[in-house]
């Protein structure tokens, strides 16, 4: 018993780890049919943001509440000058997007030296139950995950903003016809994504290192969760990741861990082979 | 195209690729700041100035100038100044070749120090030792198994890592059963192999050996076999980035707290940021050097480095193959004293075979002869936690350990 319920909760910690950080990716891939490859990049500023704060000697928080302000500032301003060129062709803004990924990139591994750094957790340590311990900032990243899974969906599917979102994305002529500004919601969707990643990247820093390349691990199996989920859904993104969360961290207890990875990647295809509009088809949100 | 661009074009072209041809070549060069009628000795370094590894290559570049200046300062290697050429080999073993071909066919350098990893090592020992007919010294820690005639490793072997550090965690800690957790490349797979004759030679059992990706995020699995194996020591080989979520999770699992043991062998003073202080605390190490070990010689070295270089980000650490390039270029001034100043490489390799030098960092070194691999001290630390800040303390040393290779 106690076995089943570390096992639920490590596999839950690392699930809301990955929902947390496809959330950005899949809210700009749904609501504006762009496949952001700057999403690791974004993931790294917010981590970078926790790392600033950290070093000028403000501990951890100030840096988790700003990464998201920061990194939707600097989400908006990408969208502003290079982003929005790319609306009109998909592919060629999947190229930009990796090579503004690119640059963020090494800028921040030259910034860093090249080095790791390790940021410890605002709240460190572990609480017990019943004789058993869990992580505090696991349980925090949980918490948060659901929190924010709750108010995205709220905000897309039972707001009038969201109600504009989703019309700006249907007809964007019609919705402009109707005087709502796709140029303004265009570029508040893309910096509301690039908020969601720079709060990923603040709260998993200090699970993993700050290094340059801490988005690039994720940035595949993230793609992976928004096929898998389907895109042009809130849903269809999350349930994806939860997928592949779940499967990433489960599998190594039943196989050999250098197999786990590729059997994600075999699961996840046979699965968009079998659905290819993922699990949620597109056209609810 | 209109005449105009063709023209252009083509004598541009020409220009273009002539000026990559000088670019290319150009890499750098630390001349002594003194001459001899018969030239300078001309040593390359051909190490990661860039890419994924850059910091210890950098660390390696500064070690390797620190070492030379310090020899031409007390009057160069016979009378001749040693002038420097810097290649990078850029974290990637495919640029490498290409420019470790410059130093050897451009340069005509007398000798090649450098390579970090083992794929580099492999890549670029060919071009050198082969087909280049150079002696190539390699510095950094490593698997073992490189037998080869004119390539001197001058880093530890698994022999020097584990014999001591193994019988003093089940002998003197008490911990008998290892788990051995790693990444999945060579030198995990090759140290493991050499690390579980000395376990169970001591005594002791390996309950589990286990390889991962190297970016692995996530270890419930592996912990809980830990946990469920009733293991005491993790004999720990994952590297970075899929190393601080490992340790991480082990630590919050309460393996240190309930007695367990964590040792890592590759742990030098650039690793002591890598965790939170609380996760690090305890942590085993062995190496042939640290900045703790209580040697005058030792540690007017690290005085002096910093005097050379203030403020770096690039440490003299035993990890990233600093220590090797140090042991490196003063074992080859050694070699070329000894043999009158010869600089053919078979001169040079018959006295290198026979040479030592009594002080370096944690101690003197000598070349086993005939088996390419140096003699040098061992030391385990522990990893001490004062309040939030990390160091190391030394706790046993055995002097001149034999590498047993080849």
């Amino acid at each position: 018993m106690d076995i089943a319920i570390k096992f639920a909760f490590d596999i839950l910690a690392f699930t809301s780890v990955m929902v947390l950080i496809v959330l950005g990716l899949g809210v700009i891939a749904s609501m504006m049919g762009i496949f952001n490859f700057a999403h690791g990049e974004l993931v790294l500023l917010g981590a970078y943001t926790v790392y600033l704060s950290d070093e000028a000697g403000l501990g951890g928080w100030p840096g988790v509440i700003a990464a998201p302000i920061v990194v939707g500032a600097v989400g908006l301003a990408l969208e502003r000058t290079v982003i929005r060129r790319f609306y009109a062709n998909p592919i060629i803004a999947m190229l930009g997007t990796y090579a503004l990924g690119l640059m963020i990139r090494e800028i921040v591994r030259g910034l860093l030296g090249g080095h790791y750094k390790s940021i410890p957790e605002p709240m460190g340590g572990v609480f017990g139950i019943g004789g058993l311990e869990f992580s505090v900032w696991r349980t925090f990243i949980i918490v948060v995950t659901m929190l924010v899974i709750a108010g995205s969906w709220l905000l897309l599917s039972r707001t009038s903003i969201g109600l504009k979102v989703r019309g700006a994305l249907e007809n964007p002529a019609l919705a402009r016809a109707c005087g709502i500004s796709t140029d303004l919601v265009y570029s508040l969707t893309f910096a509301f994504g690039a908020a969601l990643a720079g709060l990923a990247g603040a709260l998993i820093v200090p699970l993993y290192q700050l290094s340059a390349d801490i988005g690039i691990r994720f940035l595949v199996q993230s793609f992976l969760s928004v096929m898998l989920g389907g895109v042009g859904t809130f849903e269809g993104p999350v349930l994806g990741a939860a997928a592949v969360g779940a499967m990433a961290a489960g599998l190594p207890w039943i196989v050999l861990p250098v197999l786990a990875d590729p059997l994600v990647f075999v699961l996840a295809l046979a699965v968009v082979r079998m659905r290819p509009q993922g699990f949620i088809a597109a056209g609810r949100i | 195209m209109t005449e105009n661009m063709r023209g252009i074009g083509r004598r541009g072209l020409l220009k273009l690729s002539a000026a990559g041809w000088i670019a290319g070549a150009g890499g750098w060069v630390l001349r002594p700041s003194w001459g001899h009628a018969a030239g300078p000795i001309k040593m390359g370094i051909a190490t990661d100035i860039t890419g994924a590894i850059a910091p210890s290559g950098n660390a390696n570049w500064q070690v390797a100038q620190f070492t030379v200046e310090k020899i031409n300062a007390g009057g160069g290697i016979g009378g001749r100044p040693i002038e420097l050429y810097l290649e990078d080999t850029a974290s990637d073993p495919k640029i490498a070749v290409g420019n470790v071909r410059k130093l050897i066919q451009e340069r005509r350098v007398d000798v090649v120090l450098g390579g970090i990893t083992s794929a580099m090592r492999q890549a670029i020992k060919d071009p050198i030792v082969n087909r280049g007919r150079t002696l190539y010294i390699y510095p950094q820690l490593y698997e073992g198994q490189e037998c080869t005639k004119f390539l001197y490793n001058t880093g530890p072997t698994p022999a020097q890592q584990c014999d001591r550090l193994i019988p003093y965690i089940i002998k003197t800690l008490g911990k008998k059963r290892f788990a051995m957790p790693s990444a999945n490349y060579v030198w995990p797979q090759l140290l493991n192999k050499y690390a579980r004759k000395v376990i169970e030679a001591n005594g002791g059992e390996v309950v589990f050996e286990e390889y991962y990706p190297l970016d692995q995020a996530e270890y419930s699995a592996t912990i809980s076999k830990i946990t469920d194996g009733k293991v005491d020591c993790v004999f720990n080989t994952i590297i970075p980035p899929g190393l601080q979520p490992f340790v991480k999770q082990l630590y919050e699992s309460g393996f240190q707290k309930n007695g367990g043991v964590l040792s890592c062998v590759y742990y030098d003073e650039n690793l002591l940021n890598y965790h939170p202080a609380n996760e690090m605390e305890g942590l085993y190490s062995c190496l042939d050097y640290f900045q703790a070990v209580d040697d005058p010689f030792s540690k007017q070295l690290q005085i002096d480095y910093s005097k050379r270089f203030p403020d770096t980000k690039y440490l003299f650490t035993a990890g990233s193959a600093s220590t090797g390039m140090y042991r490196g270029i003063k074992l080859y001034e050694a070699a070329v004293k000894a043999n009158g100043g010869k600089l053919g490489r078979e001169d040079v390799a018959e006295a290198l075979d026979h040479a030592s030098i009594p002080e370096g960092p944690g101690g003197g070194a000598e070349v086993v002869p005939g088996k390419w691999h140096c003699k040098m001290n061992m030391y385990i630390a522990v990893c001490r936690n004062d309040a939030g800040k990390t160091r190391y303390e030394v706790i046993d040393k055995e002097t001149m350990v034999d590498p047993r290779e080849c």
